[in-house]
């Protein structure tokens, strides 16, 4: 700014001029100017060496460390926030027990007093019985360096340019239709550099990016309101392009009209039965999600996360795998931590490991699970019986590295069906029945029984007839997808980004899972607030 | 390294958080960097966790970790504000982190606050039972050999254990550089540090059939009976095999104390927000005002709930210290006084404007509900059928206006028939409001201390203990069966 700032502010009332000034004068104030002292290689690269030598030096047979910087911004119309982090930590193995110890202090001498406090940590606890840790094989990645693509740097260009498009979009939204408004709009980025080693010979480093927002739209007719979240803005590895590549503007007005629509339609009470159910997109990607999705982790199904979120319906992984039903035909699920803009893409995991793309099921049958390099080797006898060799698909993850790396879900994708349907032609090929949008489920402790919230409609002779009032529908996970009779074309499969929570102390990282829209037999529909 | 790092936090074995001297100084460097007058407000945290993980018998993984805090808020009187966070203290991120609260503060489109409050008078701050040097010392050496003596009990039943423990030190302070300066500003939070402890496990049969839950949290790791809870895990797994499914309906239930505090969630939320948030109108909350219903009041001084139900708070009960609020009263509070619904909490902005008064009124992050004398077994034998239930999980709200919720049992639920337990019983959904608990209430018994997960109201990381009574409850209404164990 070429005004005395100190001049400026120092007269109170002068800052409300300053909010008054145009655009061009404000300009310089776009860049994120880096909050911390940050560090790049070499010198980033020798403390993490330090890391790795205090700890095999005190006795690690392996040891990795994470070094994290990471900038956040949140941000809505009439305001942001930033915040940015640095962090490190090493995770230490001795005897088949995991240390792992971490702080915010880059220095040689926290490094070193880090490395001995996992190797610590891990070799008090090898004082206990027997453990086997045998890691998967994954080649070492020597001096590898990835950024992810994204188009626009959301730190590279204004907040305030990010407030005034938010601040525009209530505007436009105010103008589609009397009565409609933005009720909420936001915008949250991430960026993190960070780098790996391993006491195995890797050195990589990578910049990540996330980017997520929020727009839910409202009309008020005659006193009744209908409010939606337009859905093109869930979590996903992208940069500011996630607002402006994408037609929000046509989504908002889409979102108006189905709400003045929906405001038309009659309202039924619920009639308790089974109806065979159309869900969109959005919906099946959130039932696969919180079925499939949870239900593979290896680490959930074998009793790790027991006394956390719990276990999983697949409970015996060894004796289902390659025989278990999980769904009809119809349903093929694979797992990838590569796609472009996935939310939980990387180049390398928090193992250093290259993630592949990996089938979950295959044809309705189980075939693999989410894995580590250390949960990889837990399924060595169903690997060599296929001739597979066992690796890690790349799941190590934490979001950061004050955070030990866990087994988090990767991206996950339902392949779509061959003909070319999508929601409206599935509902159209509904005699009687129900169609689902803004399905919300919540699953109990093995992700078996669900109770699945959301705008559900009646479906008569192919055409949506009214709507149910406060209807909820119930669900067995394998009866679901044994169920899923139709599945929407490649054209109508969307990719939604979900944060996950997992482990103890709890931990979040988010993944995206990609859906078509699909029809299912026979779900319970029920009044949920109706007491027995 | 050309940069200056001469001011790196320095953490070790014996010094794991921030002293008050250290917050001290980082404040003194922040208001010496600030330019162009004003308010310079720092945040300054800091925690440390010894943490311990096992799963399948073994232990998963040993960890320490700690963290830092830093935020910023540059403001004019009257003006607008700006603010930034960091985790490094080096005095080039210090000063970084300053500049952009500035740039920020430039260009905010936040409305200024209207008016300071009267500068909060020095007060006492309770003495409150919130720092265990048990805890603070627990090393990884002390949960290791628990974690043994924990999974060798299960392992010797051929039962498989998984669990987590958990010891923690933190800090925070709030600093003005304005209250230093005797200029406009409300307060500032004196520098506190405190000490939190957890240990919780769950305990299955290898074919999955049956599982049993058992844990304490409280902010000293000398009152966690870590052998005593593997027992009683045990116990409900080894009880709880092969369970048989029961039609949904309405069952009298007995509510462990754990049942209990999980199902007051909902209602202690709703305290939570307190009076400004019920009287304004916002949606259709049990407490609030209602204009859809022609509701014109809040619930505040009528009775909610059994008179035998109070819920109250005193900072002088050393099983529920809490980390002083600051602004708020400290003398003894009673949310609910023999059912009536006598305060929720309040602001000190709303104290000084709407009552006249200097103080706020606290938030129940801690709060003991009144108990009775009945034991479980006395419960059980005057139970002709009914439902023992050890705890809910997945707890969501239907109805916010009469906080008609929906979730699960989990980890434990027998069946009982003529005052006798006879068999276990598969998990039910329920569709329940804890208001209908709280008025259908047969027998109250002792309230104990419970576990309460920390990130449960506020997500402030602060001590929330529950001294929590069970109860024995009428018709309860159970759903659907869940047949997940």
């Amino acid at each position: 700014m070429t005004v005395s700032r100190r001049d400026f502010v120092k007269i109170g009332a002068a800052a409300a001029t300053l909010a008054a000034l145009p655009r061009p004068l404000r300009a310089d104030s776009g860049r994120a100017q880096s909050l911390s002292h940050g560090m790049a290689d070499p010198e980033r690269r020798s403390l993490a060496m330090r890391a790795l030598d205090a700890a095999t030096g005190a006795g690690a047979v392996y040891a990795d460390v994470r070094l994290t910087h990471n900038w956040t911004r949140f941000l809505y119309d009439k305001d942001f926030m930033d915040g940015e982090s640095m962090e490190v930590g090493v995770r230490a193995l001795v005897q088949g027990y995991w240390g792992f110890a971490s702080g915010p202090v880059w220095s040689p001498d926290e490094m070193a007093r880090l490395g001995r406090e996992a190797v610590h940590q891990a070799k008090t606890n090898a004082l206990g019985k027997s453990r086997v840790v045998n890691l998967a094989p994954a080649p070492a990645v020597q001096n590898g360096s990835w950024v992810m693509p994204v188009e626009i740097d959301p730190f590279e260009i204004s907040p305030f340019e990010i407030m005034d498009y938010l601040r525009g979009l209530g505007i436009f939204t105010g103008n589609v239709k009397h009565g409609a408004s933005l009720r909420a709009s936001e915008a949250f980025f991430t960026k993190q550099e960070k780098a790996f080693a391993s006491s195995e010979g890797s050195y990589c480093t990578q910049k990540l990016y996330t980017g997520s927002g929020k727009l839910v739209t409202n009309l008020e007719r005659d006193g009744r309101n209908d409010s939606r979240a337009v859905d093109l803005l869930t979590v996903a590895s992208v940069g500011w392009e996630l607002f402006t590549g994408q037609p929000l503007r046509d989504a908002i007005r889409q979102a108006i009209e189905t709400s003045e629509r929906d405001l038309k339609l009659p309202v039924k009470p619920v009639d308790v039965g089974r109806y065979d159910t159309v869900v969109d997109a959005l919906g099946v990607s959130g039932l696969l999600d919180d079925t499939l999705g949870r239900a593979t982790e290896l680490d959930r199904a074998l009793g790790y996360e027991a006394n956390a979120g719990g276990t999983s319906y697949i409970n015996a992984p060894l004796d289902m795998l390659g025989s278990y039903s999980a769904g009809s035909p119809l349903l093929n699920v694979t797992g990838d931590r590569s796609a472009k803009g996935g939310a939980s893409t990387v180049k390398w995991d928090d193992e250093g490991v290259t993630p592949d793309e990996f089938t979950l099921v295959k044809d309705g049958v189980l075939s693999d699970f989410q894995t580590t390099r250390e949960s990889a080797r837990w399924l060595e006898s169903y690997y060599s019986r296929g001739n597979h060799p066992v690796r890690s698909h790349g799941c190590a993850n934490a979001d950061s590295a004050i955070n030990a790396p866990i087994q988090h879900a990767p991206n996950l994708v339902m392949r779509p069906g061959r003909e070319a349907l999508d929601f409206e032609s599935l509902i159209a090929g509904l005699e009687n029945g129900l169609a689902i949008t803004q399905l919300q489920t919540d699953m109990d402790f093995q992700h078996l029984n669900g109770l699945g919230l959301g705008r559900i409609y009646e479906v008569k002779k192919g055409k949506i007839a009214s709507i149910i009032g406060g209807g909820g529908v119930l669900f067995r996970a394998p009866e679901l997808w044994k169920g899923m009779h139709a599945l929407g074309g490649s054209a109508s499969t969307r990719r939604f980004g979900y944060y996950a929570a997992k482990g103890e102390p709890s931990q979040k990282t988010c993944h995206s899972v990609t859906a078509a829209p699909a029809a299912f037999k026979q779900l319970t529909l029920i009044d949920p607030e109706r007491k027995a | 390294m050309s940069r200056n790092r001469d001011r790196l936090v320095r953490l070790d074995d014996s010094h794991r958080i921030l002293s008050q001297q250290e917050c001290d100084a980082i404040a003194e460097r922040v208001f010496r960097l600030a330019q162009g007058g004003g308010e310079t407000r720092v945040r300054i945290g800091s925690w440390w966790q010894g943490e311990l993980r096992w799963g399948r018998n073994r232990v998963s993984l040993a960890s320490d970790r700690r963290d830092v805090f830093l935020n910023v808020t540059r403001g004019l009187p009257f003006g607008p504000h700006g603010g930034c966070s960091t985790n490094q203290f080096d005095d080039v991120s210090v000063e970084a982190v300053v500049r952009a609260a500035e740039r920020q503060r430039a260009r905010s489109n936040q409305p200024p606050p209207a008016a300071y409050l009267p500068k909060l008078p020095k007060l006492d701050l309770p003495n409150t039972a919130i720092w265990s040097d048990a805890s603070y010392g627990a090393t990884t050496e002390t949960r290791g050999e628990l974690a043994r003596t924990i999974v060798d009990s299960a392992e010797a039943k051929g039962m498989l254990s998984a669990g987590y423990a958990e010891v923690r030190a933190a800090s925070y302070a709030e600093l003005s550089s304005a209250i230093r300066a005797g200029e406009p500003a409300d307060y500032e939070n004196p520098y506190t540090a405190w000490t939190q402890a957890q240990c919780s496990m769950t305990v299955r049969d290898p074919q999955g059939t049956g599982s049993g839950w058992a844990g304490h949290s409280s902010y000293d790791w000398s009152k966690i009976d870590g052998a005593a809870l593997a027992d009683q895990a045990l116990d409900k797994c080894l009880r709880s095999r092969n369970p048989v499914g029961l039609e949904p309906g309405r069952y009298t239930v007995i509510l462990e104390p754990q049942a209990v505090a999980d199902f007051m969630e909902a209602l202690i939320a709703q305290i939570w927000l307190g009076r400004t948030w019920a009287e304004g109108g916002n949606g259709p909350f049990f407490l609030t005002v209602d204009s859809a219903l022609g509701v014109a009041r809040t619930k505040l001084g009528l009775k909610i709930a059994d008179e035998r139900i109070s819920l109250s708070h005193d900072y002088a009960d050393p099983a529920l210290g809490v980390v002083p609020e600051l602004g708020m009263g400290t003398s003894p509070i009673s949310w609910i006084d023999h059912g009536v619904l006598t305060e929720l909490s309040y602001s000190r902005d709303y104290a000084l404007h709407e009552l006249g008064e200097s103080y706020g009124a606290r938030t129940p992050a801690g709060y003991r509900m009144s108990g009775g004398t009945t034991t479980q077994d006395e419960m059980i034998q005057s139970t002709k059928r009914g439902l023992l239930v050890t705890r809910f999980s997945n707890i969501s709200m239907l109805d916010p206006r009469s906080l008609l919720s929906t979730g699960l049992t989990r980890d434990g639920l027998w069946l009982i028939e003529n005052g006798k337990i006879t068999k276990p019983v598969k998990n039910f959904r329920f569709t329940e409001s804890p208001l209908f608990m709280l008025n259908s209430i047969e027998q109250l018994g002792p309230a104990v201390p419970v576990f309460r997960a920390t990130d449960l109201q506020g997500g402030s990381g602060r001590l929330t203990p529950a001294i929590v009574p069970s109860l024995k409850v009428r018709d309860f209404s159970f759903t659907s069966l869940v047949d997940a164990v």
